[in-house]
This record gives structure tokens, sequence and C-alpha cells, in this order.
């Protein structure tokens, strides 16, 4: 188990060069001067400027000299400060959002996590659920009915979706509004008297003992939460109602029920916790998409999340935000995909063994 | 799993229990009707009324104005600096000008920072008196002093991505557009500090002294002295923008900005808004102070309850950025934005929920007065599609008012190249074979003037107004606009002609033997026909329309004429435009001040007269009547100079002005207030207010 989570480990700083380098490889197919405009808001208006543009930046150098300067940055001699370098955490600056991508990502990322935290259990637990019913229910009304609810569910639109929402619980009815908090609680949270301790919202208005703070929150992620579960119950339904049919038919659950084991501790017991391997594997990558940020979700609900602020960057050629989306993307992956391995060595023996 | 249901069930319950907390909708109450602002000795929120008071709207928070904003991020608050709309229109809330419009008008001017200002007999020095007892939002006075080193500041940063070629023309001459053509007349330091630093330093050090003798501050009198290069009509109208806004100099120093002093100043030019630290901060002597800033997310602008005069209305104002549209909808009919952007390919979703309308009257340049809207027709194009109701009628109850009508003040105008770049090394893409033989053009294609004459009467103009701006839009007879000195609305123009447009063909002669094509039995550009490709701003459905309209309205003159609409991304038709490469483009310009001379300017001796690759004889032409133009103070005088501008314009067809836009805005009833101003960047918070 030890060298599993040891070898899954070493491989991380591979994976993560392996991403840089795809990631910044993918700009050299572009010309000094392309690129020169992708960096500066308008050409200079002299050629020497952007000549002298082209020079600072290094787009002349080779492939390899460029990377080295993208991950480590370059002293300035004079003043013997560091200009960039990703691995001294500066992304650059960002056209779209005008900041720095790093403090752009540091304040978005935490809403993001924020909407992750709460869309997940709703998500997973009643995809889960649902295909469960499904299952044990095979062919009959409940499987059917459950089956035709998240089928309409995956075939909407996610935009068209949340769109509906808001007419009817936000427009219509005024239950929901979109954004982040209402105007009264964000005076609350900017003011001195609120601590901000771990920047996710939620968790810090219950720290602060704002529960009034906590419920608006909450009160805004609904809508999102909502449509976020709704799209994603198809796929887990699919993938727990499989999985279930499968164990179900296993000569060890028949060997169960054969024993006199009450159908819910056969069901319950023995056959969904063998059933929810590829479920893991699901939960994992849907948990690394909601961190990654939802773009349409974040959009169409004004959520300022990460998702919102990299379809923004791309919309307006922000290649430099659009590195560091895809870099802190690609390390999310990269962390969870071996978070999600090392449980499936946890919970299956067959993978640590191999 | 019954704990799961459970769970579930109080999922749902909680969702209503939190539904308990919402927001509220719209109220009906009794209102005191719509306002206009009028024109004040200093900004005032005074307003008079012209309207019926039939609204019977209430906002749920009558002090805090929120704007639904489109996806669009400001690019610094550096009034030196900022060149982009969104953060000009949070300066001109914030920060404050020496002078400023006069409520809607373009062209007049009141006090703001400055309580009177005199003109010397030669038209070359103004002497502001600066208004005593102002306080900055931090605390410090107002002083003459910062007035002077505003101006020095932002001449001395410069850069060509910043708005001080406005105020480098007034102070160092015609054509001179940045500080560094003062360090070096030939002009290859532009936007280069190192460079710069690098020059001769007494050359530098003279630049810097330069501006500091031209901008003189009497701090005992409370006066600013600025001497101009030559008599300037457009002054005024150039220091009432943003970047005429004043700044506090300890403040800006203390911050890290330039000291004032001549040995430092090169350290801080062509300073770009990432470098910046004036970006994100504010401390100006407006009516409102920067109480957030959070880029991309929210703007929120609180009351300067010191300001010198009386306090804002409103407490609050918040502009949010709500990318996506159906979320401004649904803000807009919940009643929790008072204004949003509207898309002009969604306005008919507004246009059903309109309850009050106002059209602009062009011949009052004003907008008409407030009328119920009683009755609505999709098919019909603009203002036609409202019925006002009659008297006695009663209206449809819409939840939103609608002006309409009024002309923006930028245009579309469709380019020629008159010498299109093309080498035998580097040979030029867009222009086929590069010879008339009807599978390319000539570089020098444009330079026969009939071509170009058969250019514009080949372009449908009805088709572009009607289709492309479905009848929100006027043809441009002239690159002046309506309400400053040089627009006639009688002006000779182009119209649709396809007649005249085969007859200029005809009458031009690009072999150069001295016969007319129509003549030419050796054959010219009537029987070979040409092939060329016009360019666009991938994404720019307007210009790519343009390109469209003007491709089939010449094939169906001669269907030897072929011209090739081509999508390129923006980097790339941006450097095709400034290699002079593009044969044919579409230019558009939105006006920095209102006056013919920031029209004239860059579409014949400046960027598009570049782009167009005119030649010196006609840019001489030009440059001499807008120094003349540029230098008269009297309208009259000179709008006739601008008419010699016009004549010359549209004899040569220089380029063909194409179309004007024509404002449709939507607000709750609720907001009262608004000056609708063209020439402000965006919402003048100061006289708004809810009720």
């Amino acid at each position: 188990m030890t060298t599993y989570i040891i070898r899954r480990l070493l491989l991380v700083p591979v994976l993560l060069f392996g991403v840089t380098v795809l990631i910044f490889g993918m700009l050299q197919f572009l010309s000094p001067v392309e690129r020169t405009a992708l960096y500066v808001r308008d050409f200079p208006k002299n050629e020497k400027a952007i000549e002298g543009l082209i020079k600072r930046y290094g787009f002349d150098q080779p492939f390899y000299v460029q990377y080295w300067t993208w991950l480590v940055g370059k002293v300035d001699k004079t003043t013997g400060e560091r200009e960039g370098g990703i691995v001294y955490g500066n992304f650059g600056y960002s056209r779209s959002a005008s900041q720095p991508v790093a403090e752009l990502i540091q304040r978005r990322f935490p809403n993001t996590l924020d909407l992750t935290i709460w869309a997940v259990a709703p998500m997973i637990l009643i995809g889960i659920w649902l295909g469960v019913q499904a299952a044990v229910h095979h062919n009959g009304f409940i499987d059917q009915a459950a089956r035709v609810f998240s089928i309409v569910g995956t075939s909407f639109p996610t935009f068209v979706f949340g769109l509906l929402m808001l007419l009817i619980f936000y427009a219509n009815l005024h239950w929901f509004s979109p954004g982040r908090l209402s105007d009264e609680f964000n005076r609350v949270i900017e003011s001195d008297a609120f601590r901000h301790y771990t920047t996710v919202l939620t968790i810090d208005a219950l720290l602060n003992g704002r529960f009034d703070v906590f419920l608006d929150a909450l009160r805004h992620m609904f809508l999102p939460i909502l449509t976020l579960s709704y799209i994603n119950w198809a796929t887990f339904l699919r993938v727990t109602r499989g999985s279930m049919l499968e164990t179900l038919r296993m000569e060890y659950v028949n060997t169960a029920r054969a024993m006199g084991l009450p159908e819910r501790d056969v069901i319950f017991k023995h056959a969904q916790p063998n059933a929810m391997l590829p479920v893991l594997t699901l939960a994992g990558f849907s948990i690394v998409g909601l961190l990654g940020g939802v773009v349409i979700t974040e959009t169409v609900f004004n959520f300022p999340g990460i998702g919102s602020a990299a379809a923004r960057a791309a919309t307006s050629l922000d290649v430099v935000a659009m590195l560091g989306f895809a870099l802190f993307n690609g390390f999310i992956l990269i962390v969870a995909n071996l978070v999600v391995d090392v449980l499936y060595a946890f919970v299956d023996p067959r993978v640590r063994l191999s | 799993m019954r704990k799961m249901f459970a769970l579930l069930s109080l999922l749902v319950i909680a969702s209503m229990a939190l539904s308990a907390c919402g927001g509220t909708a719209p109220t009906a109450a009794p209102s005191t009707g719509d306002t206009t602002t009028e024109a004040t000795e200093a900004p005032s929120t005074d307003t008079g009324t012209d309207a019926p008071a039939a609204a019977e709207f209430k906002s749920a928070d009558p002090t805090t104005m929120v704007v639904a904003n489109a996806e669009v991020a400001t690019d610094t608050f550096d009034p030196a600096l900022a060149y982009d709309t969104a953060s000009a229109e949070i300066i001109q809330n914030t920060y404050e000008t020496l002078v400023f419009y006069d409520g809607e008008a373009t062209d007049k001017f009141v006090p703001m920072l400055a309580e009177s200002w005199e003109l010397s007999a030669d038209g070359m020095t103004y002497t502001f008196k600066i208004r005593s007892g102002v306080k900055f939002h931090e605390g410090q006075d107002l002083t003459a002093s910062d007035v002077a080193y505003s101006f020095q500041r932002g001449l001395l940063q410069g850069g060509t991505s910043s708005p001080q070629w406005l105020l480098a023309e007034p102070f160092f001459g015609v054509g001179v557009d940045d500080v560094s053509v003062v360090v070096d007349p030939e002009g290859t330091l532009y936007d280069d500090r190192e460079l710069l630093s690098a020059f001769d330093s007494a050359a530098v050090v003279a630049a810097c002294e330069k501006v500091k003798s031209a901008i003189v501050a009497d701090d005992a009198a409370g006066t600013v002295t600025m001497t101009l290069a030559q008599p300037w009509g457009p002054f005024l109208p150039t220091i009432a923008q943003s970047w005429g806004a004043i700044m506090s100099q300890s403040w800006v120093v203390e911050n890290g900005g330039w000291d004032g002093s001549c040995d430092t100043w090169q350290n801080f030019y062509g300073m770009a808004s990432a470098d910046n630290p004036f970006s994100g901060i504010i401390n100006g002597t407006g009516p409102f102070t920067l109480e957030k800033f959070a880029n991309g997310e929210e703007i929120i602008l609180a009351r300067n309850e010191s300001y010198w005069a009386e306090p804002a209305k409103l407490e609050r104002v918040i502009l949010k950025q709500v990318p996506e549209w159906g979320t401004r909808f649904a803000m807009m009919q919940a009643g929790d934005a008072d204004l949003a952007v509207v898309p002009a390919a969604n306005r008919s979703q507004m246009d059903e929920l309109v309850g009050i309308y106002q059209v602009f009257d062009l011949a009052a340049n004003t907008y008409g007065p407030e009328q119920e809207v009683c009755g609505y027709d999709d098919s019909a194009l603009a203002a036609a599609k409202f019925t006002a109701c009659a008297a006695g009628e009663t209206g449809n109850n819409g939840q939103f008012r609608l002006r309409i009508g009024r002309p923006a003040l930028q245009m579309d105008v469709l380019l020629t190249n008159w010498n299109i770049a093309t080498s035998e090394e580097s040979p030029n893409p867009y222009i086929g074979s590069g010879a008339l033989d009807g599978n390319g053009i000539p570089a020098d294609f444009f330079s026969d003037v009939h071509i170009r004459k058969a250019f514009a009467y080949c372009f449908d103009f009805e088709t572009l107004l009607n289709d492309v701006f479905s009848g929100e839009a006027v043809q441009s007879y002239q690159l002046p606009l309506a309400g400053m000195p040089g627009y006639f609305p009688d002006t000779a123009h182009y119209s649709y002609d396809p007649a005249q447009c085969e007859a200029e063909f005809k009458l031009a002669d690009l072999d150069k033997d001295g016969i007319a094509a129509g003549d030419d039995p050796e054959g010219d550009v009537w029987t070979t026909g040409f092939r060329v490709q016009m360019g666009y701003n991938q994404g720019n459905a307007t210009r790519q329309t343009i390109a469209e309209i003007l491709a089939g309205s010449l094939a169906s003159v001669n269907e030897l004429f072929l011209v090739e609409t081509l999508g390129l991304p923006w980097p790339a038709y941006l450097r095709a435009q400034r290699a002079k490469q593009l044969p044919l483009m579409t230019g558009g310009w939105l006006e920095d001040i209102h006056d013919p001379h920031n029209w004239y300017q860059p579409y014949t001796t400046g960027t598009y007269g570049g782009r167009q690759s005119l030649p010196d004889d006609v840019k001489a032409q030009f440059r001499d009547i807008l120094e003349r133009g540029v230098s008269e103070t009297d309208p009259a005088a000179r709008a006739e100079i601008y008419k010699e501008a016009n004549t010359l314009y549209y004899d040569l067809a220089v380029g063909i002005p194409l179309n004007v836009t024509t404002s449709h805005g939507f607000s709750q009833r609720w907001v009262q207030g608004v000056v609708l101003n063209p020439i402000f960047p965006g919402n003048y918070f100061y006289t708004m207010y809810k009720d």
C-alpha cells in the first residue's frame, strides 16, 4: 500500500512537468509578433517598440529558454528583483480582469470551492440513491420514472435549465437571487468585524457566528447547486444502476439471500459497497470538474467562481490568464487523480496488489 | 436509505425556508414622474420636470442604484492613462475636471473645479481660477499646484495607448501626439521607456521643462495658467473628459507616482495599467468615492458626504458585472437592477415590457416628451414599434422606460487603401495576382478617384440601415457629427446608385493609357474585372455584413467584380492594417471630444489616413485645413473651414461615411434625473435618483 502511494506521488512532478510543457508548447505555434500582440493591450506605434517588447519578453529565444523563463522568471540586473516565474506564484497579469492572474485565482477559487462543497452531496448522493432505487426496482415503475427524470435532466442544456430556474425562482417568485451574496451581507463580510479565516464564505460565516450570512450565501447557491445536481444525476444514476445490477446478479448476493439475510442488508451492506467502485471514479472526476469551475452555471447565475473568470479570459483572448487557469486546472486534476487512486487502493484490494 | 430520503426532504424544506428570506419585487406606489437635468452654474442635482405623473412603480431600495453591466473590466483608474469607457465612467463619477459638460449639451461647458477661466486675446493662454474649499476623498485640500501637476504628469506619462495625444497636440503643436516626439522629433522613442531613458539626457530634461513652463500654478492667487502651442478651438472639450481629471499630488507621490522632478519623469513614461499604482485606487474630488473594487465582479461607489457642492441623492451605486444577458434580464424583471446593458439582438424582449418611452427629436436635439405605450408592433422598426396612448387612454403599465433614437457619437467609415503595400519578397495576400487581370488588383487600384467613387455609389446604405441595424441607425453624410462645427445636414453625399457606379467604373483609367475604361478597346477594369479581399476582424458581424453588402452590390453591377470577405483574428487584422496591406477595410471611431478635429485628424492625417496610404499632397491639403480649423476659436468661422474639409473629403471620396447608430436604452421606470449626454462614457450618477 505504501509503495503504491509513493509510486503515485513520484509521478506527480512528472505529470506536472508534462502539463506545463504541453500548455506552454501550444503557444509556440504563434509567431513572436503574434504572441506579443496577445500580451499587450494595444500594439505600440513604432516597430522598434514591438521589437523591444519581443526582446523584453524573450519571444525570440529558443523554446527551452522561454519555457525556463516562464517557469522561474528573470532577475532584473539593476534592481535584483525577480520578474515572473510560475513556480514563484507569478502567473502574469490578466488583461481581461486587469489584475494579476494569481490574485484572480486566489479571489475566485474559494467561491468555486464553496460551491463544490455544497454541491457535492446532493449531486452525488441523490444520484447514487436514484441509481440504487432504479436497480432494486429493475424495470419497475420507480426504475422507469427515475430514468425518465434523469434523462430529461441530462437532455437539458445547462444554460437553458439554469435560465429556466432563474425565470421561475428569481424573476417570478423572487426566492433565490443570482450572485454571491445580498448587498447588505456583502457589507457585513467586508467590514473589519468579519474575519476571513478560510476565505470560503459559508465556513467563515459559521466561524464568525453569522448564521444570517451563512443562510444568504446558501440561498444564492441553491439554484446553481440544483442545476449542477440535476444535470449530473443522470450520469450517476446510469453508472450506479448498471453497477448495482451487475453486482446484484453475482453469486455471493444470491448466497446472502439464500442464507436468509434481510433484503435490505443484502442490498445496502453487501451489494452496494462493491457496486460503488465505478461511482467513486465518476465522483472523483465530477469533483475535479466542479473545482475547475463550472463555466455555464457560474455565468448564468453570475456566481464569481473560477469558471466564469476562465470563460471571460478565453473570450477576451487573454492568453496569460488562460495559461494560468489551465495550469491551475491541471494541478487540481493531478492532485484529485492521486486522491482517487489512493482511495481506490483503500476500497479495492486488487488495485494495491496489482 | 431512509436517512438519505430524510436528508433529501430536509433539503427541500430548507430551500423553502431559505426562500422566505428572498428579495422583494417592485412595488406599486405613486411617483413624481420623470425629470431632465437643467444646466446650472456648477453641477447640481436640481432637476426640472417635464413629464406626466403616470408611473406607478417604486424601487425596493431608493438609496442604491444597481447597474447590470455586460462583461467589461475596467483597465485603469489612472485618469492620465484610462482610455476605455468602463474606466472613464468610474473616473467621471469620482474624479473631476476643471470644466464639465452643461447637461446634455456636448458643446457647452460649466465650471467644475475651475470657478472661472479667461482666454488671452491671442487665444493661446488659458487662466483658470481654481475653486477653493474643495477636498479630495482622503482629506487633502485641492490646490492650484495639484491641477498643474495633474496635467504635467499626464503629458509626461504619455504613451500611445493613453489618451494623452489629445492634450499633446494643443500643448506641443498640431501633429505632435506624444511627449516622446518632443524629446526626439524623429519619433523613434514612442512607447519605449528604456530607449527614452537612454536618450540624450539634456533633451529628456528639456521636454519636461517645456511641459512645466506651459502649465504653471500660482497657489497664492489660486490660478493655473496654460500656454498652448497655438490657439486651440476645442481646448475646453479636451480638458472636460476623464484625462483632464485632477489628482492630489501628495497622494500620487505617496503611492509611488511621479515626484514632480524633471530628473525622474522618464521612469514613468509610457506606463501600462499593469504597472500603474493608480489602476485600482481612487482619490478624487468627485461626488462618489470608490467603496469596493472587485474587477470583473462589481464596483461599488459610495456618496462623498464631504462633496464641495450638494451631495448626490443616491447613497450608493453598485455596478455589477453580469455577463449573461438572461441573468441581466431576470434582474431587470425582478427589479433588482435599475439599469442594464441590453444587446441589440435582445432588445425585443425588453421592448415588449416598455410602459413609457421617449423619442429623440433630431430637430430640437433633445428627447421628446414621455409617452405611455398603448400598442406594440414587433414587425415595425425602431420607435415605430410603439403606439403612444391617445388622450384619456390608459397605457399598458409596462415595467420599463425606453429612450430611443439619439444618434451615437461613433461612426463606421468604409476605407480604401490608395497605395497597398506589397513587394516581391512579401507579396500581399489580399490583392490576388496584384495585377489588373481579373484575378487581383494592382497596388494603386484605389488611387483612381473614379474607382473610389464607384465603390461609394455601389454601397447599399438602405440595406445596411434597415437589415443590419433594424432601422436604428442613420446614414452619415460627412465626418462631423450633428451639433459640431462643420456639420451640415444637406451636405453632398453618396447614395446607392448602380447606374452611377457603373458610369464611374467606366470613367476609370487603371491601365493609364489615357482612355477611360468604358471606351478602352484594349480593355480596362470594366472588361477585365477584379478580385480583391475585404478583411474584417472575426466576430464583428457588422463589419462582416458591410463587406458582404459591398460584395453583393458590385457583383450585381458587373459579374467580373469580385470582393471576397475575409475574417481575420484581431491581431492579424490590426497588423495588416498597420502594415498598410488591407485594400479595403471598415474603420470605426468613437469620438473622444465632440469636435470635427477629433474626426478629421484620425481619418486624414492621423491613424486611418496612414492606413489608407493617403498621398502626401492629399494629407497636406487636409493638414492645412485642420491647422486652420483647430486654431480658430470662433465656431462660425470654424464651421466654414471644416466645410472645406467636407467638400474635399467628398470630392476625393477619401472614405465613405456609412452609419451612425441611434440610442435604444432601457431603465426601470423609477430611475430619474438621468443626464443623457452621449459624450459621457457611461452614467453620470450625481444627478440620478429613484422615485
